[in-house]
């Protein structure tokens, strides 16, 4: 047979390939709605609880759920076992709706047949792995961002307490930033592992975003730090006392997470149907 | 009583006008094949005479009543584009939900009988989103026959059946039109497979209706011609014309020659100006070139 | 490149025990186009699946280009449009393109969507949202997206579904161009084997998951039986001409068939010298679609 062109194949490489995936998702994201509408969220939930009045006591008086503005960052200490809904929401909050946000990016990627064309031409499951945790993980970043911009903004127009130890609270936002690589690599193993049953993923994700099963072993274990080798557990240590240490526990809670979960995922992937 | 009369059906979608000022009548017991290009607006209209989007002017009355009429809009059948069934459920379970939504009393065998129909009572257990094209198009059939409906509309219900599919589908609205009177709208772009069923044509161009024709009237009009080859076929087209009017080459290499009844005369008179035919046909243009020719003509 | 664009062999998958594919062998040559015919339900869309990495096979082997279906190097290089085209309905078609043109690595990627929306003629709609789009528009969505990129090997499953005559004759056009000039390899499935004659090179029969013959065009039409029909206004000298001249002579249907007869000008001279104008003389072919409905029924009898 005479072509007038020789076949070749050159083999991509590992950046060419991930660059290729990211370039989608990432495209993907930013023309779309739905990023720009999950920013808002992050930005209204922290004011619209801050201005929240508060429970009543058994006086019945109101205390306020929060004396101080960074209080909806992050708790004053590392508590597992939560008392009050004050203590529990801050800007970990930011995963639960991460968890959501990325449940419906890669919904929509079954629902939409597109993994037919990514999964013909990445033979190496990895690379969507790998894709949807980083731009999951940008996402929940930029989620905390407008979160302590809706938060800041409102205990500005509230008027509440804003002393605090800045070191503190700059390790605090670093670390739970760093946090959301972890939990976009849970969240896409999850919606890998349930990618035939949109709902499924969903609620799976929102549940293992609250937090649930580790302030349910706080509940037995009481405030034991051996709980800040969970994601949960490191993203409420970095809290307004934290040091150095914290952010290093982060790094590398995260990091280790982030690979186990892109291991497992990528191995299902590739022993299993996809589509 | 005509089973379908719409006239001046009118529908924009922003600034696009995707049906204007379209007539439609399809008579009772009719196989309408409705054929255009893609986005001529085909699946347009049938969804609005299945009320799945409103016109935006114009009227469209179903066995003589408005197509709002609850009555009439129940024994409706449609299968448009795909059929609309819940991708987690059992193709039975499908099934049932639709004859429940009917309100047929012996759903069960209603739904065992027409699942035969299509040759899919093997299937019934399978989940929808685990059956291939071919079945999807087998059950969206099946289902647009629950409950014995008056008026099937259907939008390329050919689309991935295999040869024996295509069979039981011309089977299956033969016979309704025939012994249940029901009257059949079925679009497809696969006009050798509609010919053989269709007592109806409808063909839609930007919108309009540009002809409706019965068969027999699209048989009529189309042209007999007497189709040859030979070895030197430019002496024989040189001969040809010299002596007929109306001689035309082909692209798949044959020769024409329109409105002449007589292939005898010309294979004699070919054989004494010393040219032996190879092939020598008379022959009728189809409905596939009729409608070529006629989008053809229309563009020029 | 003498290697196979596909070479498989013993591919079997099963589906929760159901067998899809029951140890199936395929080969298709570099600069094929390879029509893949079967009933529905006869495991085609597996096949194709498989191929594209789409489901895991439970055992057999799958080269494409001599390599392993794994290598990433050849699967950048694979077209596929499977069942429908896999695009984000909210997003627009140039989106979708787009898309699929940065995960393909390309340079010029606005010039490449415009090069294959340009092709399937969807040009002016490029900014309509996918699921805006007509059946028939979707699919040439599809295959443009199948073109991005210049594929080495293009999977298309049922790609003239919903195709109005133009899109085609489009269609045929492409799958020539790409194969003869491209050195591109098509492995396409249809149940319009009217459409699929036209155009294809090889054919693959697969039935009950199985490969159950595989030949070339030319093959094929060698073993379609051929035999030439003559009608005249006498029919009864005509079959006394015939006979005398010709070993196997029938009148069958009103017509004198003569088997074995490659010449019809031979028919022709001879029949004028005994002074009969034929009216009717061409040579009978039996089709794909019959050969493989008589195939289909013979097996079915065995």
């Amino acid at each position: 047979m005479t072509h007038t062109r020789e076949l070749t194949f050159e083999n991509p490489g590992f950046y060419k390939r991930l660059k290729g995936m990211l370039g989608v998702d990432f495209y993907r994201l930013f023309h779309t709605p739905m990023y720009y509408i999950f920013l808002a969220i992050a930005a209204i939930i922290p004011a619209m609880v801050l201005s929240m009045g508060g429970q009543p006591n058994a006086q019945g008086e109101v205390v306020k759920l929060y004396e101080n503005t960074w209080n909806i960052i992050a708790a004053d200490t590392p508590l597992y076992v939560i008392k009050n809904i004050g203590e529990y929401a801050n800007m970990n909050m930011v995963f639960i709706f991460g968890g959501i946000m990325v449940s419906i990016f890669i919904g929509h990627d079954y629902k939409s047949g597109y993994v037919k064309q990514l999964f013909t031409t990445h033979s190496l499951k990895s690379d969507y792995m790998m894709s949807k945790s980083i731009v999951g993980a940008f996402s929940m970043m930029c989620m905390c961002l407008t979160y302590l911009a809706g938060g800041v903004f409102a205990g500005v127009l509230t008027g509440a307490d804003m002393s605090v130890n800045a070191g503190s609270l700059l390790i605090a936002i670093l670390g739970k930033m760093i946090m959301s690589l972890g939990w976009a690599s849970l969240y896409t193993m999850l919606n890998v592992i349930f990618r035939r049953y949109f709902g499924v993923s969903i609620t799976s994700s929102f549940v293992i975003g609250t937090g649930i099963p580790v302030i349910g072993a706080a509940a037995v274990l009481g405030n034991n730090s051996a709980l800040n080798i969970f994601l949960y557990g490191s993203s409420v240590n970095a809290c307004l006392s934290s040091n150095i240490g914290t952010l290093v526990t982060c790094i590398a809670v995260s990091c280790v997470w982030a690979v186990v979960y892109n291991i497992v995922g990528s191995v299902i992937l590739s022993r299993c149907d996809v589509y | 009583m005509n089973a379908i009369e719409i006239r001046n059906l009118q529908k924009n979608f922003g600034s696009k006008q995707a049906v204007r000022g379209l007539n439609m009548t399809v008579p009772e017991g009719a196989i309408y094949g409705f054929i255009g290009e893609n986005g001529s607006g085909k699946s347009t209209t049938e969804k609005m005479i299945c009320g799945l989007i409103i016109p935006s002017g114009g009227s469209i009355r179903l066995y003589g009543k408005d197509y709002t009429n609850a009555e009439v809009r129940s024994k409706i059948g449609l299968l448009i584009e795909q059929p609309g069934c819940f991708q987690n459920l059992s193709v039975w379970n499908n099934m049932m939900i639709q004859a429940a939504n009917l309100g047929i009393e012996s759903a069960e065998a209603e739904v065992a009988k027409v699942l035969k129909l299509v040759r899919m009572e093997g299937a019934a257990s399978n989940k929808f989103k685990n059956c291939s094209l071919g079945m999807k198009q087998r059950i969206g059939i099946a289902m647009a026959l629950l409950g014995e409906p008056k008026l099937l509309v259907l939008d390329e219900p050919i689309n991935g059946l295999d040869a024996d599919g295509m069979r039981i589908m011309r089977e299956v609205l033969t016979d309704i039109t025939k012994n249940y009177k029901c009257t059949v709208l079925i679009s497809s772009h696969i006009l050798t497979e509609l010919e053989k069923i269709a007592t109806h044509y409808g063909i839609i161009k930007g919108g309009e209706m540009i002809k409706e024709m019965t068969a027999a009237e699209l048989d009529a009009s189309c042209r007999t011609f007497i189709a040859l080859k030979a070895a030197d076929m430019n002496k024989t087209k040189l001969l040809l014309s010299s002596r007929y009017s109306r001689v035309e080459e082909t692209e798949e290499g044959y020769i024409r020659i329109y409105d002449l009844t007589e292939p005898d005369e010309v294979t004699e008179f070919l054989y004494n100006n010393g040219v032996t035919v190879s092939e020598i046909e008379t022959s009728k243009i189809g409905l596939e070139e009729y409608y070529i020719d006629l989008m053809n003509e229309r563009r020029a | 490149m003498s290697e196979n664009a596909i070479e498989i062999r013993g591919l079997t998958k099963s589906f929760r025990g159901l067998y899809a594919l029951d140890g199936l062998d395929m080969t298709v040559p570099v600069g094929a186009i390879y029509g893949f015919i079967g009933e529905n339900g006869s495991g085609k869309s597996t096949t194709e699946k498989l191929i594209c990495g789409h489901l895991v096979p439970d055992s057999g082997k799958m080269k494409l280009f001599g390599k392993s279906y794994k290598n990433p190097g050849v699967r950048v290089r694979v077209g596929a449009l499977i069942e429908n085209a896999g695009c984000f309905p909210n997003s627009s078609i140039y989106q979708n393109l787009m898309m699929q043109a940065i995960n393909l690595g390309l340079d010029d990627r606005d010039g490449e969507i415009q090069r294959v929306l340009k092709i399937v003629r969807m040009e002016d709609n490029a900014k309509l949202k996918f699921k805006k789009c007509s059946l028939g528009m979707k699919q040439r969505v599809g295959i443009a997206m199948a073109l991005l990129g210049e594929p080495a090997l293009l999977i298309l499953d049922e790609p003239i579904n919903g195709l109005d005559t133009d899109g085609m004759r489009i269609m045929r056009e492409i799958l020539v161009d790409i194969t003869k000039n491209y050195g591109c390899t098509v492995l396409i499935s249809s149940h319009i084997l009217g459409e699929l004659e036209k155009i294809a090179t090889h054919y693959g029969i697969i039935r009950q998951g199985k490969m159950i013959q595989e030949l070339t065009a030319k093959e094929m039409e060698s073993r379609c039986q051929v035999f030439t029909s003559v009608q005249a206004r006498d029919m009864q000298s005509t079959f006394l001409v015939m006979n005398h001249t010709f070993k196997d002579v029938k009148l069958i249907d009103g017509y004198v068939r003569v088997y074995d007869v490659d010449d019809t000008e031979k028919i022709v001279d001879l029949l004028m010298k005994n002074g009969i104008a034929v009216t009717e003389i061409k040579k009978n072919k039996i089709g794909l679609e019959e050969y493989y409905i008589e195939l289909m029924s013979r097996k079915e009898g065995a």
